[in-house]
């Protein structure tokens, strides 16, 4: 099994007649994901890409049935859009979109939980279970079928750290990407909870970066709860205290967030520590005694 | 967004959060009408400016000039002054720490109380946490009756309405302003009762679109005070986020994780970067075309790198913008361009048709655009 997603997971596209929308649809039809229907509300009846397009989630789930959805929706309509879903009943939504203000994230997220849907993002590029399904950005052609879980907060690192793996032979079981934040959904914690249950998974690879104390978080879960074989990569190594490096939470203020202290807590809690992709490749090789 | 203290207590003011009488002055020559004793606080952005001498008592022996002047000319925690508040001083019986913010990582809004409230907040936070309390509440329903009693029993404060009211307006603030931080420290206990000291607000520049108005006039304002007096429309659309650095080599990535990755591969191969410049997730030919011209613009770059990893991002369109901006530019430094992800057979392709050489492999580009300087 992966985690999340698997190759029978019906998916719902939200704007599906978007710019990101179209293409993205596209891909995932390409790769195997199983996309069932589309919502933009205004293009009721249209079809994009083949697929089925509806104005409201309700008139979607009266014709499929439907695990998962992503939504494409642009930051202002966002938080009504997964208000929609979430009172849908669907269970699992991935939130693409950058930009989202802190107060809808933090609703959508506080009202995902009480009605029990699960979250990924806001500012996710998704996750993709290779040779199965993938709900998102990740190209395809970087990502193996096979028994490494990432979880990473950076898309692109996780294609790049994909991309390295798949170069050495080494598969993945699933990749997610939960965000740059600074507002999560599901966390590295949760993640990496869902790998250590996951059969499929035989290690886990944690990519974090400066900022914040998730990574502090996901190591106090790690030694009490964990016992695969981790592998942590935190990136921000070289970066200069106080400056914003691009993701909302990605800032080194006074000694917090440091790459320093988030290395010192997942090695106390028995992670395996990379400085770079390649030593994570080395690492895993080592782990397997190859 | 930061907002200065003034800016903050006007706002505490208009939602009826109690403060002292006070009056701001911008410069030196402005007539002041409180009388002494009183307190002089230099309006800045960064905190922890008590200990920085940022603030001052005046109590009526020397010319208030005198201080205000010397204030003005000083710079704080690196910071130029922007005005100087003076306040009339009040009668402190004891100073509490009260705050909302959001604890992000559990997406929940909270507020914080410490009944040992003033400028050693972080110590307490640091020595005594159990002295600080943190309570999670609902966002859609505010704070709760029961969770305000709690407040007032562990900061043993007997005036439940008058601290309710407080609670409510600085939760009214947080919601409809935007906020991710209101912070009053301290709120002090007077024999009149309570008043805000100080204010911190951050607001959100995510949700500008729904506070255009009020976000333009408190900027406006704040810019007029720095003598900025620039075009201060920097929230129009530029996900374009760029820090200069103090190396040699410029650095564009397509993503905030490998831009800091590279970051960290520049240095490990003896080099070291001359900003960091990240697109963001979902660019087009324009973006990384301004990207190249404000990476290019710093004087000193001996080589440039550019790394794609296309998801949303397609590498079609980051070869027109490349190809466009090479075409139009005479380019005095060597390029390196790393190339892959989405639509990146045509990407390639293009570039490969304009004699742009492009990597596949990170490491090789990096060493590269770090051999030739």
């Amino acid at each position: 099994m992966s985690i999340l997603i698997d190759k029978d997971t019906n998916v719902l596209v939200l704007a599906i007649t978007g710019r990101a929308g179209v293409l993205q649809t596209k891909t995932m039809i390409e790769y195997g994901t199983k996309v069932v229907a589309g919502v933009t509300p205004g293009k009721g009846g249209l079809t994009a890409e083949g697929i089925p397009v509806y104005d409201f989630v309700a008139e979607a789930i009266r014709d499929y049935q439907i695990d998962s959805a992503i939504s494409f929706v642009p930051p202002r309509f966002a938080k009504d859009s997964c208000f929609e879903v979430i009172d849908s009943g669907i269970k699992f939504l991935i939130i693409t979109a950058e930009e989202i203000p802190d107060h809808d994230a933090v609703d959508i997220i506080y009202y995902a939980k009480l009605k029990g849907t699960r979250i990924l993002g806001p500012g996710s590029a998704g996750l993709i279970a290779p040779g199965k399904s993938k709900l998102g950005a990740h190209p395809s052609r970087m990502f193996l079928e096979g028994h490494v879980g990432i979880v990473s907060k950076s898309g692109a690192l996780s294609y790049e750290v994909g991309k390295i793996l798949t170069d050495a032979g080494i598969g993945q079981s699933t990749v997610v990407a939960i965000g740059g934040g600074p507002i999560w959904g599901l966390t590295q914690k949760e993640v990496i909870k869902l790998y250590q249950e996951d059969e499929e998974t035989k290690e886990i690879i944690l990519l974090g970066e400066i900022g914040g104390s998730m990574e502090e978080e996901a190591a106090e879960f790690i030694s009490r709860n964990v016992d695969k074989p981790i592998v942590s990569l935190i990136v921000g190594r070289s970066a200069p205290k106080g400056k914003l490096l691009g993701h909302a939470s990605a800032i080194i203020e006074g000694n917090k967030g440091t790459v320093q202290s988030k290395v010192e807590a997942l090695s106390k809690a028995g992670s395996y520590i990379a400085r770079t992709p390649t030593e994570i490749v080395q690492i895993i090789e080592q782990i397997r005694g190859k | 967004m930061k907002l200065y203290e003034f800016q903050g207590k006007r706002i505490f003011k208009e939602n009826g959060i109690p403060i002292q009488k006070g009056n701001l002055l911008t410069s030196v020559e402005q007539i002041n009408k409180i009388p002494p004793p009183a307190v002089l606080k230099a309006q800045i952005l960064s905190g922890g400016r008590g200990k920085a001498g940022g603030i001052r008592i005046w109590d009526g022996s020397l010319e208030i000039s005198e201080l205000i002047c010397d204030m003005f000319t000083k710079k704080i925690k690196g910071e130029a002054v922007a005005a100087v508040l003076v306040l009339e001083k009040v009668e402190i019986i004891r100073e509490i720490y009260l705050s909302i913010t959001f604890e992000c990582e559990k997406a929940t809004p909270v507020l914080i109380v410490s009944s040992e409230g003033g400028v050693e907040i972080e110590e307490i936070a640091k020595k005594d946490p159990e002295k600080i309390l943190t309570i999670p509440f609902n966002p859609f329903m505010g704070l709760t009756e029961y969770q305000i009693r709690y407040v007032a029993k562990a900061i043993i404060y007997k005036n439940f309405q008058e601290l309710k009211n407080i609670i409510d307006a600085v939760y009214k603030i947080f919601k409809n302003y935007d906020a991710t931080l209101v912070e009053v420290n301290p709120l002090v206990v007077t024999p009149k009762g309570m008043i805000a000291l100080d204010s911190k607000i951050d607001l959100d520049e995510k949700s500008y679109y729904r506070h255009k108005q009020l976000y333009d006039s408190l900027l406006k304002e704040q810019r007029a005070l720095q003598g900025i007096n620039k075009d201060f429309k920097k929230y129009e659309l530029d996900t374009i986020s760029y820090i200069p650095l103090s190396g040699t080599i410029g650095l564009i990535s397509d993503g905030a994780g490998t831009g800091m990755l590279t970051l960290d591969l520049i240095k490990d191969a003896g080099g070291e970067a001359a900003n960091f410049c990240e697109m963001g997730g979902l660019t087009n030919p324009e973006v990384i075309y301004k990207a190249m011209e404000v990476v290019l613009a710093k004087p000193g770059i001996e080589s440039l790198l550019v790394v794609l990893i296309g998801g949303f991002n397609r590498m079609d369109e980051m070869a027109v913008g490349i190809i466009k901006y090479r075409k139009e530019h005479d380019l005095k430094v060597p390029i390196f361009i790393r190339m892959c992800g989405t639509f990146e057979e045509v990407g390639k392709r293009m570039m490969n048709e304009a004699g742009i050489p492009t990597y596949d492999d990170l490491f090789e580009a990096v060493n590269e655009a770090v051999a030739v300087i």
